[in-house]
Formats: structure tokens, C-alpha cells, sequence
């Protein structure tokens, strides 16, 4: 025979019972309301965020650097729909990645660290989302909105777009090195140390898009094997992993300012 | 049964921080993709490689590997002597260290510069991507290098710091840029 021994339930500990039951709980009840809602948003962001890029707009994974004028009228021709509709759909959705942003500076000011890296993170991220999110969608809005405009003009807008978005991950990597130094250096235990050292393997990989601004074809092009596809796998593995992060984040947090507790763990005793 | 205890803790015993061993998986990872594709392109079209990779110095790229393993050497000594307590031969340890990672470093901006001196650039043929893109991203990754063997400093140099712990971190971090130049230095110079 065995028996569960649960911590003592508080204000601050969710009943037990139902999911539905818990949520309505978190939702009206819970002292870290604002942080699950924060949270939700940026995993609702980022579930839309890629099937928008991939499915309805498929501006991604990027067309051909060497395509000519032909190439690209037709490439923008085939998404004439997708592209604004899509794009548009990022356009209403895209303050939802300041509240990323917000959950994860905050996640730095729970640390033992200075205000700084929050807030140099918080002024980064702001910034980067113009030449990493918003130009791209304007640039491509443009091209397929009036596709009788000049050659040169379609051609600028192609080559803007995809640079703007693929060359500009530098200011993503200062990003990544804040918040590895701060979890480095973080006496409260907020993270695991290994999550440091990966946020350190992807500003390395978003260092390897640099070269797109020289290549138009190879694996270091905009759409390489390296610049661009090896690059997502790892992004990808880091977007999950700081999801997760964050989760356990919220479930520790006690808002103090010493560490963070573990978990109260269910152990099993021999009745 | 004293032995047997001793042996499972020597089994169980990793260097340094754990968290570290995960990133040397990851970046392992990493650059096996990066090495793929090297491959991969390279059985495409095995002639041009070849001829462009011999217009590589062998003689260059196996001081460098010298000269790093050099550095791995000076690094395991420094784990040793702060493990036996003898910070200040620790500290001589890294700083030999970073002697020979600057030395590396000369030898590769003076490889590079002869290298486009001689026509070889970024783009000039996709041997010499594969060879300025390794190259330059295991540089980026020996500046880091500098960086974590400062760390290693500051936990030597006063007694209220001192983390064997840190220490090993900043080691393990420095064998496995050691280490993953051994694989481009066999990939670029030697396999033919």
C-alpha cells in the first residue's frame, strides 16, 4: 500500500479537480493570473505566428535569392490572397510579442541580477521586431498589391523583404546573450544554467545568417541549408525550450526576491 | 567494498558544471549538420574540392592543431593544480592557455589573409565557403573561448572565490572548441 503526501493547500495553491475547474480558478483567483495570461498569449502568438508564415502567407521557407523578374512577379502572383491576408493577420496579432518580450525581461528582474538586462532586452527585442518582423510583411504587402508596378521596384521589394528579415538576426543574438549572461550570472536559480549556455548555441547559429547579405546561392544563401533551414531547427528546439522555461518559471514563482523554490514534489511512503 | 564505492563515484563523477556538458552536446550536434553538408557538397563535386583544398598549406594547419592541443594540455594542468591546491601554478596554467589560443589565432587571421592574397575568398568556390565559414565560426567560438578563460581567472585569483566547479566549466568549454577543431582540421586539410 502507498499514500500520496500533498503539501498543504494555501490561498496561493489551485484546488484540486477538474481542468476546467482549475483554469477558472488561475483565472479569477490566482495571484499569478497576469503571468499564466501572459504567458497564454505568447504561446497563442506563436501558434499562429508560424502556420500564418508557412500556410496561409507561404513566404516561408524563403524563395530563391537568384529567381529573376519573371520568377518573382509569378512567386508574388501565387500569394496575391495569401500574402495580405496572412501578413495582415500578423499585423493584429503582432503586439502579442511585446507581452513575450515583457514575460521574459520579467523573468530577468525575479533574477539577482540588475534592472538592466530586463530592460536592455525589452529595448532589443522592440526594436528588432521592425527589421525582423514588420518590414518584411510591409515589403511583401507592397510587391503583391500592385503587381503591374516597375520590374526594378517588384525586385527591390523581393530582395528588401528577405534580407531585411533573414540579415538582421544579429540584433536577435545580442537578445539571446543578454539573457544567457543574466541566467549565468543569477544567484536565484530562475533557470537552469544549461538553458544559459543554450541560449549561447542560438545566438551562435543567428550569427551563421550573417553571410546571406554576400551569398545569393549555397547553404549560407538566405534560403540556405545553413543560413536558413539548420538555423530553424535550432530556433525551433530553443522557442520550445523557453516555453517550457517560462511555465516552470511561473509555477515557482513565490514573488519574493530571494531564489526561486522548487516544485513541492509528491512523494510516495509506505503506508 | 571501499573500492567498489570509490569506483562507482569516480563512474558518476562528471567535470564541472553539468549544464555545460548539455551545450557541448548541442554545438557538438550543431557542427556534425555543419560537417553533413560540407560532406554532402563535397560528394557532389569531389574534383573541385580537391583542387581547391590543395591550395591549403598542410604544414599550417597542422601547427595550428599543435598549438591547440598545446592549449588543451595547459588547460588540463590548471585542473589539476586547483584541484591540488596550487592556485598560483593554476593561474600560470591559463594564462599559457591563452597564449597559445592567441598564437592560434595569429596563425589563422595569417592563413586567411594569404589565402585571399592568393585569390580565395568567401565566395570564391564552395570549398572555400565550407573553409572561411568553419573556420570563422570555431574563431568565433575561441573569442569566447578568451572570454570564459577569463572567468576561469576571477574564480583563481582571490581565495574567497575559487569554484573547482567553475573552473572545470571554463575547461570543458575550452577542450570542446579544442575538439571540434580537431574534426575541421582532419574534414578540411587532411581528409582528401
Amino acid at each position: 500500500m502507498s499514500a500520496v503526501i500533498t503539501p498543504p493547500e494555501s490561498a496561493a495553491t489551485p484546488p484540486a479537480g477538474p481542468l476546467h475547474q482549475r483554469i477558472v480558478w488561475h483565472l479569477s483567483r490566482s495571484p499569478k493570473r497576469e503571468l499564466w495570461l501572459a504567458w497564454a498569449t505568447m504561446l497563442v502568438f506563436y501558434n499562429m505566428f508560424f502556420p500564418i508564415f508557412f500556410i496561409v502567407a507561404q513566404v516561408q521557407p524563403p524563395p530563391q535569392p537568384t529567381w529573376d523578374h519573371a520568377m518573382q512577379v509569378h512567386w508574388f502572383n501565387e500569394r496575391h490572397l495569401g500574402i495580405p491576408l496572412g501578413l495582415g493577420i500578423i499585423f493584429a496579432i503582432g503586439g502579442m510579442n511585446s507581452i513575450n518580450n515583457a514575460l521574459i525581461a520579467y523573468s530577468m528582474r525575479r533574477m539577482s541580477i540588475t534592472r538592466v538586462f530586463g530592460y536592455s532586452y525589452l529595448i532589443i527585442y522592440a526594436l528588432s521586431a521592425i527589421p525582423g518582423l514588420y518590414l518584411l510583411c510591409i515589403a511583401l504587402i507592397v510587391g503583391t498589391l500592385r503587381p503591374e508596378r516597375n520590374p526594378e521596384a517588384i525586385e527591390w521589394l523581393y530582395d528588401f523583404a528577405f534580407l531585411s528579415f533573414d540579415g538582421t538576426m544579429g540584433v536577435f543574438l545580442i537578445g539571446s546573450l543578454i539573457w544567457m549572461v543574466a541566467i549565468l550570472i543569477d544567484k536565484n536559480r530562475v533557470f537552469p544554467k544549461w538553458f544559459g549556455y543554450l541560449n549561447l548555441c542560438n545566438a551562435l547559429t543567428e550569427l551563421v545568417v550573417a553571410p546571406c547579405w554576400i551569398f545569393r546561392r549555397g547553404v549560407l544563401a538566405w534560403n540556405g541549408q545553413i543560413a536558413w533551414w539548420l538555423d530553424m531547427v535550432v530556433f525551433g528546439v530553443y522557442q520550445v525550450t523557453f516555453i517550457v522555461m517560462l511555465f516552470q518559471m511561473i509555477r515557482r514563482e513565490d514573488f519574493g526576491t530571494g531564489p526561486l523554490p522548487d516544485l513541492p514534489r509528491k512523494k510516495k511512503v509506505a503506508a | 567494498m571501499a573500492v567498489l564505492a570509490d569506483k562507482t563515484e569516480r563512474a558518476r563523477f562528471i567535470p564541472g558544471q553539468a549544464d555545460m556538458w548539455a551545450f557541448v552536446l548541442f554545438e557538438s550536434l550543431v557542427f556534425t549538420a555543419y560537417f553533413g553538408f560540407y560532406l554532402f557538397y563535397r560528394t557532389q563535386n569531389p574534383e573541385a574540392f580537391l583542387h581547391s583544398q590543395a591550395q591549403l598549406d598542410l604544414r599550417v594547419g597542422v601547427l595550428n592543431t599543435l598549438v591547440l592541443l598545446l592549449s588543451s594540455w595547459s588547460m588540463a594542468r590548471c585542473v589539476q593544480s586547483a584541484r591540488a591546491g596550487a592556485y598560483q601554478a593554476a593561474l600560470r596554467d591559463v594564462y599559457l592557455t591563452a597564449f597559445f589560443g592567441g598564437v592560434f589565432l595569429c596563425v589563422k587571421v595569417f592563413e586567411w589573409a594569404r589565402q585571399i592574397q592568393l585569390g580565395n575568398n568567401f565566395d570564391t568556390s564552395d570549398f572555400f565557403t565550407y573553409y572561411f565559414f568553419l573556420t570563422g565560426i570555431h574563431f568565433v567560438h575561441l573569442l569566447i573561448g578568451f572570454v570564459v578563460l577569463g572567468v576561469a581567472v576571477y574564480q583563481l585569483r582571490s581565495p574567497a572565490r575559487r569554484s573547482q566547479q567553475l573552473v572545470e566549466t571554463c575547461a570543458t568549454y575550452w577542450h570542446t572548441v579544442d575538439f571540434l577543431w580537431v574534426l575541421i582540421f582532419a574534414l578540411l586539410y587532411v581528409v582528401r
